[in-house]
C-alpha cells in the first residue's frame, strides 16, 4: 500500500551526486541564517523586557541586523529547499500536500513576522516600551513557522502516515504525534537559540569601535546564551537520539563509517565550542560552533536517508545527463560569488 | 494520480494561485523596472545637484526595500509553495528539468538582495559613481531573475523544439521567450512608473516632486505604448491552439482582453493628463493609474495561463497532471488500475459512487469547484442527465477543447458520471433500458452539455422544419465553438422534431 502511495520520481538532468554536495552546501547557509533570526529575536525580545537602557540599546542594535539576516534566511533557504525537491520531491509534495493549510499559512505569517522585525528596526525609538510586544510578536510568529517546517521535514520522512490522507484530504495532517516529533521541535528550537547567540555575539563586534561598553555586553549575552542553550540541546540531542528508529541510531554509532564519522566530528565541536564559549573566546565559539552546525546538517542528511532507505535512495533516480546547465550555473555562481564580494567591500568602505 | 490532492471542494487550488500570483506578480515585476528607475531618478538628482529631489530618492528607495524586500520575496516563496501544493506534478516536472535555471536565478536573486540592502543602507554614505554601480547591478541581477524565470513560464506555454530534444536549452530558448521578456522590461518600467505616481501623491507638494510625477507619468505612457508590439509579437508566436483561443475561442480570454485595452487606454490618458498637469496627481488619480496598471498585469498573466488550456505545460502535462503520452494506456487499462492515491481498483455497483469522487478529485477539481464560485461542477452539468454526462465525459476534450480527455475506461467514465449526477446533482443514475434513442435522449447525449431546453424558444423561434434539419448538418458552421453531430440521419430527423417540439412548434 505505502509503496504504491509513492510518486514516481521524475528524472534527474545530472548525476545524483552532484545535488547531494550542493544540498549538503547550501543547507548549513540557511540554517545559520535561520537560527540566527529565531534566536536573535529571542534574545532582543528578552534585552527589551528588562528594565536596564544597556539591554535596550542591545536589542536596538539586534534589530537593524534583524530583517537583513531574515532576508538571507529566505534567500539561502531557496537553493537547499530547490535541490531537496530534486533529490526527495515525490516525499516532500506529498508531506506538504497532507499539511497544505499550514504549510502555505508559513507565507502569511512569515510576512507578518517579517515586517513586525522591519517596524521594531525603524521605529525603535518612537515604539519605547510598545517595542517588546512586536518584538515578541516576531518571535513567538518564527516559533510558529518552526513548529510547521519541523513537522513537514518529519513528515516526509515517514510514508507510513500517507494513507491518513484517505481520511483527510483537507491538508491538515501533521507529524506532530511521532515520537521523535517533540525532541526534534526542542532541538531545533535550543539550536536555534545558541546559535542566535552566536549570531548576536558576531554583530556586536561591529559596535566595538563606536560604542565598546554595548560590544562588550552583546558579546557577553551572545556567549552565554550560546553556552546555556548548547548545554541545553546536548538533553534534547540525546532524547532525540534516543528516539529515532535503532537502524538510524546504530548507523551513528560505529554502524555507518560516514555516519559515525560525521557524528562524531560534530560532537567534538560541541564539547570544544561549549570549552571556548565558557572561556569567552568568541573567534574559536564562531570556529566550533559553525562547524557543529555544519556538521549535524550532514547527521541530518544521514538520518533522512536512513528513515528513507526502504522506499527510496537518491542514487537510483534515471539521469538524462544534461550537464551543460550545470556547467552555466556554476559559471553564474563564480560570477555571483565575485560580484557578491565587490558589493560587500565597497559597504564596509562607504560605513568606515 | 501520482500525487496526492489537495482537496477543497468549495476553494479549489486554481483560485489559490491565481490570489498569490497575481499579487506577487504586481510586485515582483516592480522590483525589476523599480531598480532601473531608482538609478534613473537619482542621476537626474545629481544631474540637477538637487538635494530635494535626492532626498525624495532616498525615501523611495526605502518603500522599494520594504515592498519588495518582504512582500515581493516572501510570495515568490509562496507561489512556488502553492504551485507544488495544488500541482505537484507540474512544479515537479519543471524543477527537475530546469533546476539549473533556477538555481542560477537563485544567484541573482542573493545579488539582488545584497545590492538592494548595501543600496539603501550606503545611500549618501558612498561615492556618487559607486552608488549607482551598486543600483545598476541590483537591476541586471533582478533583470537576470525576470529573463531566466521567463524562460521557464514560457516553456510552459511553448515548449517548441523541446518536445523533440528535451533538452534544457531547446526548452528555455523557446519560441515565445523573447517576446516575453521584451514585454515584461517594459512591464516592470510601466510598474516602477505606476507606484511612483502613487507613492509621490502622499508627498507634500515641491519642485523636486512635480519633476518626479512627470517623469514618473512618462514611464507609465512610454512604457504601456512599447509593450503593444511585444504583445503582438507574443500571439504571433503562440501554437494554434493558444492563439485561436486568445483570438476568440475562449470568452474569459475575450473579457480579459478587454479589461487589458481599457486599462491601458486609461493609464495612457490619465498619464499624459498627469504630465501636463503634475498637481492632478492625487491619491484618488493615482489610485486610478495604480489599479490600472494592477488590471494591466493581471489580465495579461490571466491570458497566459488561460491561453495553456488544457495543459499545464503545453503538449506535455494536462493542467490535472496527467501526462498526454498517458492519456491513451489509462484510456485502455484503466485511471484507477495504473493510479496512485485512490483506493477503488475495481469499480463495482456498490462502490461506483466513490470511484466516481476518486476520478473527479484527480482528473477534475484541477479546474472545477464543488459548490464554489470558480467553476462550479454543479451548475456546469446541472441541465444534464447521467447518461448525457457519460458520452459527455468520454468526448469532452473533443467537444470543448479546453478540457482536457478524460483519461479513463468506458466503466470509469459512467462511474464519474454516476457521482456528478448522483451524489452531487441528486438525479437518478440508471442505465438507458433499451438502445432506442428518442429526441429527449438524443438531446441530452449531445446537446445539453452547452444549450438548456428553455434557450431554444429563442434560438429557433420561427425556423422552418427544415431549416432546423440542415443545420444539424452543419453546426460547425453555424458557430466553430459547435462540435459537428455525429449521428445518423434517422437520429437527426428525430432530434430536428424534438428541437421543434420544445420551440413551440412550426412556425
Amino acid at each position: 500500500m505505502i509503496n504504491n502511495l509513492i510518486p514516481n520520481p521524475d528524472t534527474i538532468q545530472v548525476s545524483w551526486i552532484y545535488f547531494q554536495i550542493l544540498l549538503l552546501l547550501t543547507t548549513p547557509i540557511h540554517f545559520f541564517f535561520m537560527n540566527a533570526v529565531l534566536g536573535s529575536a529571542g534574545i532582543a525580545s528578552y534585552l527589551h523586557f528588562k528594565k536596564d537602557e544597556k539591554a535596550k540599546k542591545l536589542a536596538h542594535h539586534i534589530a537593524i541586523f534583524l530583517p537583513l539576516a531574515v532576508a538571507f534566511a529566505v534567500n539561502f533557504g531557496v537553493a537547499p529547499l530547490l535541490f531537496a525537491q530534486v533529490l526527495y520531491g515525490q516525499f516532500l509534495y506529498t508531506s506538504s500536500v497532507l499539511m497544505a493549510v499550514f504549510w502555505i499559512s508559513i507565507i502569511a505569517i512569515l510576512i507578518i513576522a517579517y515586517y513586525l522585525a522591519y517596524y521594531y528596526d525603524f521605529s525603535f525609538e518612537k515604539l519605547g516600551e510598545k517595542g517588546k510586544w512586536i518584538i515578541l510578536l516576531s518571535f513567538v510568529l518564527f516559533i510558529i513557522i518552526a513548529y510547521f517546517f519541523t513537522n513537514n521535514m518529519l513528515l516526509m520522512l515517514l510514508p507510513e502516515t500517507f494513507p491518513k490522507w484517505f481520511k483527510n484530504m483537507g491538508g491538515t495532517i501533521l507529524a506532530s504525534s511521532d515520537r521523535v516529533f517533540l525532541p526534534k521541535y526542542f532541538h531545533n528550537l535550543a539550536g536555534a537559540m545558541a546559535i542566535g547567540g552566536l549570531f548576536v555575539a558576531l554583530i556586536s563586534c561591529f559596535k566595538s569601535k563606536k560604542d565598546k561598553e554595548i560590544a562588550d555586553y552583546g558579546k557577553e549575552v551572545g556567549l552565554k546564551t550560546f553556552f546555556y542553550f548548547t548545554l541545553i540541546n546536548i538533553e534534547f540531542g540525546l532524547w532525540q537520539f534516543l528516539t529515532i528508529p535503532g537502524s538510524i541510531r546504530r548507523g551513528l554509532i560505529g554502524g555507518s563509517t560516514s555516519g559515525t564519522v560525521v557524528f562524531v566530528i560534530a560532537l567534538l565541536s560541541i564539547l570544544l565550542a561549549l570549552v571556548f564559549s565558557w572561556k569567552k573566546n568568541l573567534k574559536l565559539t564562531a570556529i566550533f560552533g559553525l562547524t557543529a552546525l555544519l556538521f549535524m546538517s550532514f547527521v541530518r542528511d544521514f538520518v533522512r536517508q536512513g528513515y528513507l532507505k526502504d522506499y527510496f535512495s537518491p542514487s537510483s533516480l534515471k539521469v538524462v545527463n544534461d550537464y551543460s546547465p550545470l556547467v552555466f550555473f556554476l559559471v553564474i555562481f563564480l560570477i555571483g560569488i565575485f560580484v557578491a564580494y565587490w558589493l560587500i567591500k565597497k559597504a564596509i568602505e562607504a560605513f568606515n | 494520480m501520482n500525487y496526492p490532492v489537495w482537496f477543497l471542494p468549495a476553494i479549489g487550488g486554481g483560485t489559490l494561485i491565481a490570489f498569490i500570483a497575481i499579487v506577487h506578480v504586481f510586485v515582483s515585476h516592480f522590483a525589476v523596472g523599480g531598480g532601473a528607475f531608482l538609478i534613473a531618478l537619482e542621476k537626474k538628482a545629481y544631474k540637477e545637484e538637487n538635494k530635494e529631489m535626492l532626498e525624495i530618492v532616498k525615501r523611495f528607495a526605502r518603500f522599494f526595500i520594504l515592498l519588495t524586500m518582504v512582500f515581493g520575496s516572501i510570495t515568490g516563496v509562496g507561489i512556488w509553495f502553492i504551485t507544488a501544493l495544488v500541482n505537484p506534478g507540474g512544479i515537479s516536472f519543471l524543477i527537475h528539468n530546469f533546476v539549473f535555471g533556477w538555481a542560477a536565478e537563485w544567484v541573482f536573486f542573493v545579488l539582488e538582495i545584497i545590492a538592494a540592502f548595501v543600496y539603501y543602507y550606503t545611500f549618501g554614505k558612498m561615492d556618487r559613481k559607486t552608488h549607482l554601480k551598486v543600483g545598476w547591478i541590483y537591476f541586471i541581477s533582478a533583470w537576470m531573475s525576470l529573463f531566466l524565470i521567463t524562460g521557464i513560464i514560457d516553456f510552459m506555454l511553448t515548449p517548441g523544439k523541446w518536445l523533440e530534444s528535451h533538452t534544457f536549452w531547446t526548452g528555455f530558448f523557446n519560441p515565445s521567450l523573447f517576446p516575453s521578456v521584451f514585454f515584461r522590461t517594459f512591464m516592470s518600467f510601466l510598474m516602477a512608473g505606476v507606484f511612483g505616481l502613487f507613492v509621490l501623491s502622499f508627498y507634500e507638494k515641491s519642485a523636486a516632486k512635480e519633476k518626479f510625477v512627470k517623469y514618473s507619468s512618462l514611464w507609465v505612457i512610454i512604457s504601456i505604448i512599447l509593450m503593444i508590439p511585444f504583445a503582438l509579437w507574443y500571439v504571433s508566436v503562440l501554437p494554434v491552439e493558444a492563439k485561436s483561443l486568445v483570438m476568440g475561442k475562449s470568452p474569459t480570454i475575450v473579457i480579459t482582453k478587454q479589461v487589458l485595452t481599457y486599462s491601458s487606454i486609461a493609464g495612457i490618458l490619465l498619464g499624459a493628463i498627469v504630465y501636463l498637469k503634475p498637481d492632478f496627481n492625487k491619491f484618488f488619480v493615482s489610485l486610478i493609474i495604480f489599479l490600472a496598471g494592477f488590471l494591466i498585469i493581471g489580465s495579461f498573466e490571466w491570458t497566459r495561463e488561460a491561453a495553456r488550456r488544457p495543459y499545464v505545460i503545453n503538449k506535455v502535462m494536462y493542467s490535472n497532471m496527467i501526462f498526454e503520452n498517458e492519456v491513451e494506456s489509462l484510456k485502455s487499462e484503466g485511471f484507477l488500475k495504473k493510479a496512485k492515491w485512490v483506493s477503488i481498483r475495481n469499480i463495482t455497483d456498490e462502490n461506483k459512487i466513490q470511484a466516481g469522487k476518486e476520478i473527479f478529485i484527480h482528473q477534475c477539481y484541477a479546474c472545477h469547484t464543488i459548490g464554489g464560485f470558480n467553476n462550479d461542477i454543479k451548475e456546469r452539468a446541472k441541465s444534464m442527465s447521467y447518461t448525457a454526462l457519460a458520452r459527455y465525459i468520454e468526448k469532452i476534450h473533443k467537444v470543448r477543447y479546453f478540457m482536457p480527455p478524460f483519461a479513463g475506461t468506458k466503466e470509469e467514465a459512467k462511474a464519474l458520471a454516476a457521482f456528478i449526477a448522483g451524489d452531487l446533482l441528486g438525479k437518478e443514475v440508471k442505465e438507458p433500458e433499451s438502445q432506442k434513442l428518442d429526441g429527449k435522449t438524443i438531446f441530452e447525449n449531445n446537446c445539453s452539455s452547452c444549450h438548456e431546453v428553455e434557450d431554444f424558444e429563442d434560438l429557433i423561434s420561427g425556423w422552418s422544419k427544415e431549416k432546423v434539419r440542415k443545420a444539424l448538418d452543419m453546426l460547425d458552421k453555424l458557430n466553430e465553438e459547435m462540435p459537428p453531430f455525429e449521428g445518423t440521419p434517422k437520429e437527426k430527423d428525430t432530434l430536428t422534431e424534438y428541437l421543434l417540439k420544445i420551440s413551440g412548434g412550426e412556425k
